[in-house]
């Protein structure tokens, strides 16, 4: 055994950054088991959900009131998994940090790349990739498993202009297709929906250092705060309601005809996708800030 | 070359490390000794930029850690040996820490081949044997074929035919002139490995020495002798200046005189001498001694005699 190998190539230039931080992020995320089956509950519970909730909500439509016709949303049906993969994304995202501070590896992370603000970027946009690649793909894919479904159930596309008020009073079941308003906007932010959670919860990671206590939070943000806000009063709670991120999930995923019945309740899809990244800036910032100032 | 000066650290009320100044020279291996709780690692993760010190400062080779360019080609790192992910394989973990400093994948396997761990490099390093992480952890270390290696208790966890691996690795890579700065808290290990020594206890600067120095600066040539006329025999060796202490077997532990003026003196009051004998103070003794105050917490030891 014996030490002398091959000389290393001589680096005289630069230093280790962001391009050599995301080859090694993209190594780690893809090396380990736990990303894959989050991975795999995703693209599972998507397809799985939408097909159950199309297929049930198909069969009922000649008994529904008119006021549930109204509510009918092809686009939402198809999106249901994402109930399930937010907080699949959200494990996911907080266990690329709280993994690393279980084992101590972090350490190890650091001291190979002392810039911790590079390092958290690029173990960031590795995420960002690998969960915004998998989202979307899922989410069209269950888009067009769903309105396949409808279709098979004797659904017709309803003519283009359709208002709710088209949809109550078609004798078919309504199937939207991507040109359907705010169809193609609804499916593709179901998609950035569970990219913003997932960098939520990677904020959190740096917060908390903790993978329990990261998830935790997490699961608390999406579930408590809204049955918190809900004992309130409504007429204190209602202004914040919108803001919930499950509420700004909901108004970054209805078609547009079905939005109108929510103007003052939900916010404009774009704008409650804007807060929604707010939220996921503030949680990485100070994940950020922390990651540098406090020891490894 | 690892100069630290005035280095200090506390984590809440605790003051980890005081004001800690030495330095560490290329081409020997360097032991850092201190007892369990010293401050060892503490001062290993400074020197990492992995914890912001309080006060003082600590360059390798004249650089701040955190300005390295490079910071797996100058400095490799050894600090816990567990600390990989344990879903994650050998190869895959040595693979990510190349990635991270430009390092050719071929240096993967090779450090692998290094270590002895080749045959096991796509098994998942939960299920390794506390050995084979701290071989992987070396491993790792070695990745960059830095000039300035740290170890923090490398020889933990494994079996002798590894310790004496360990030791030999240490030499070789010191001997190629790289700066090699290992912690331990057993002495006679340190004594086996190292030419120089940094020796801490609660956090401050016992000696920052040469092993040979060390032992000869702490170690008091002590004779064991006895006599059936211990009692007398002890007088006359107080009186000619000796320290002298009864032991309980009734032998005499004679300090500050030699075994020739012991054995001339015991001869010249007419007293039979049983055994004449020179007694080495063990390093690990020395090492105790030294320290026995800067130790944070005290076994509770059975009292004397009580056997």
């Amino acid at each position: 055994m014996t030490t002398v190998a091959a000389p290393l190539p001589a680096l005289d230039r630069g230093r280790a950054g962001l391009r050599q931080a995301l080859a090694s992020e993209w190594t780690k995320l893809r090396s380990v088991r736990s990303t894959w089956v989050c991975l795999a509950i995703v693209v599972v519970a998507g397809l799985g959900l939408s097909a159950l909730v199309s297929n049930l909500e198909a069969g009922r439509w000649a008994q529904l009131t008119a006021a549930e016709r109204a509510q009918f949303d092809p686009v939402r049906f198809s999106q249901s998994g994402v109930f399930l993969s937010q907080f699949v994304v959200g494990v996911l995202g907080a266990l690329v940090v709280t993994a690393e501070y279980a084992s101590g590896a972090m350490r190890t992370t650091l001291a190979a790349l002392p810039r911790r603000g590079t390092v958290l970027a690029a173990k960031g946009l590795v995420l960002s990739a690998v969960v915004l690649v998998v989202a979307e793909v899922t989410a069209f894919a269950s888009f067009f498993l769903s309105q396949a479904i409808l279709l098979a159930h004797g659904g017709k596309t309803l003519p283009a202009g359709s208002t709710v008020l088209n949809q109550v009073r078609s004798p078919t079941i309504p199937v939207d297709s991507l040109t359907t308003p705010g169809a193609f906007r609804a499916v593709f932010l179901a998609g950035v929906y569970l990219l913003v959670l997932a960098l939520i919860a990677f904020g959190m990671g740096f917060l908390v250092r903790h993978t329990a206590g990261a998830i935790s939070v997490f699961v608390g943000v999406l579930l408590v705060l809204p049955l918190i806000v809900q004992i309130l009063p409504s007429s204190f709670s209602q202004p914040f309601e919108r803001y919930l991120p499950s509420n700004l999930g909901v108004a970054m995923t209805v078609v547009s005809r079905t939005h109108n019945n929510f103007v003052g309740v939900l916010l404009d899809p774009w704008a409650a996708a804007g807060v929604l990244v707010l939220y996921a800036g503030v949680f990485v910032a100070l994940g950020a800030w922390l990651l540098v100032r406090r020891d490894a | 070359m690892i100069e630290a000066s005035g280095l200090a650290k506390s984590y809440g009320s605790t003051k980890a490390v005081d004001g800690l100044t030495f330095s560490v020279r290329p081409g020997v291996v360097t032991g850092f000794l201190g007892p369990n709780g010293s401050g060892k690692s503490t001062t290993m993760r400074l020197i990492m930029g992995l914890d912001r010190p309080d006060a003082g400062r600590v360059t390798l080779d004249g650089h701040r850690y955190h300005d390295l360019r490079w910071p797996l080609r100058e400095v490799g790192a050894l600090l816990e040996a567990k600390a990989v992910h344990p879903g994650r394989t050998a190869y895959n973990h040595l693979l990510s820490l190349a990635q991270s400093n430009a390092l050719p994948r071929t240096r993967v396997d090779e450090v692998l081949g290094m270590v002895g761990l080749d045959s096991v490099a796509k098994r998942k390093v939960g299920k390794f044997s506390l050995g084979m992480s701290q071989r992987l952890g070396i491993a790792s270390a070695l990745l960059g074929d830095p000039g300035v290696l740290l170890f923090d208790e490398p020889i933990n966890g494994l079996d002798p035919e590894g310790i004496l691996w360990v030791r030999n690795l240490l030499k070789g890579l010191a001997a190629e002139g790289r700066t090699i700065f290992v912690s331990s808290h057993l002495m006679s290990e340190m004594a086996l490995t190292a030419t120089d020594l940094v020796v801490i206890g609660r956090g401050r600067l016992i000696a920052d020495t040469s092993v040979a120095d060390f032992i000869a600066s702490n170690t008091e040539a002590t004779v064991l002798v006895r006599s059936p006329e211990a009692d007398r025999l002890g007088g006359v060796l107080t009186a000619a200046g000796a320290g002298v202490l009864a032991r309980d077997d009734g032998g005499l532990l004679v300090t500050r005189m030699d075994l020739a003026a012991i054995g001339d003196a015991a001869h010249a009051a007419g007293l039979p001498l049983h055994e004449l004998s020179p007694q080495q103070a063990s390093l690990e003794e020395v090492f105790m001694d030294l320290t026995s105050d800067a130790v944070d917490f005290h076994g509770l030891a059975p009292e004397r005699g009580a056997r």
